[in-house]
């Protein structure tokens, strides 16, 4: 289980990546970066939909009332054209980063 | 669930109401019922399991802190700064004005320029060091 800090400052990235590839809903955001970390990525529901507001309100993803289903009305995200150039940015700075780390931190221990 | 509702409720109490916050509100009740839900079916006592929901879910600060971004903060700093540069230059206008048109023999407008210079400085440093912090 990889600390949060270290993922934290992708997380928007990872939410956008998401959302971009089908409108999804909060919910369902959470148990996809669940399921697909295996549970090795642990985002409380909280901090998710704390950095929904603020993709939202920066402008990279909008919301929608979606259709009524078990009862309640679910709020679905869209990633905006704002919020794609954002996620290309957000994924070249990955690669960046992990070339310069790797520069530091590949290999064995002498 | 009351006691969920209730608890949601008092934690967004001191954010201005807005759409926003109903419909944000609503969905985390919704979510921590869900939740609690679960847990209850799965054998927890009611209160354990509104507890537990609540606690896996997370600190609401930040969503706090979102929604209260949206009104204050960063534009609100600013704009009070601008009103205290105009404002002094304002002031300091002033001074040399009636300080040349009364008096050109003598140069005393800049004693009250340094004074009404501490009000900009002011906001610019306090912004400074609250961003800081």
């Amino acid at each position: 289980m990889v600390s949060s800090d270290l993922l934290r400052g992708h997380l928007e990235t990872i939410l956008l990546r998401l959302i971009g590839e089908t409108d999804r809903y909060g919910y369902e955001l959470f148990s996809e970066i669940d399921g697909r970390a295996g549970g090795r990525l642990v985002v409380k529901e909280a901090t998710l939909y704390a950095v929904l507001q603020r993709l939202e309100r920066q402008g990279y993803i909008t919301s929608y009332q979606g259709d009524v289903s078990g009862g309640s009305k679910r709020r679905y995200y869209h990633m905006t054209p704002l919020g794609k150039a954002n996620l290309e940015q957000g994924i070249r700075e990955w690669h960046e980063a992990q070339e310069i780390i790797n520069i530091f931190l590949r290999g064995n221990i002498q | 669930m009351k006691e969920i509702a209730t608890y949601v409720e008092r934690t967004f109490e001191s954010v201005p109401d807005s759409q926003r916050k109903s419909e944000i509100m609503q969905e985390i009740i919704e979510r921590l019922e869900d939740s609690a839900g679960k847990l209850e079916q799965d054998g927890k006592a009611r209160e354990d399991a509104i507890n537990k929901a609540i606690v896996d879910f997370g600190n609401l600060d930040e969503i706090l802190q979102e929604l209260r971004g949206q009104e204050t903060g960063k534009g609100k700093a600013l704009s009070s700064l601008w009103f205290a540069v105009i404002g002094s230059l304002l002031v300091i206008a002033l001074t040399v004005f009636i300080n040349l048109y009364y008096s050109p023999g003598v140069v005393w407008f800049l004693y009250p320029t340094f004074a009404v210079i501490w009000w900009p400085l002011c906001i610019f440093f306090f912004g400074k060091w609250r961003k800081g912090r």
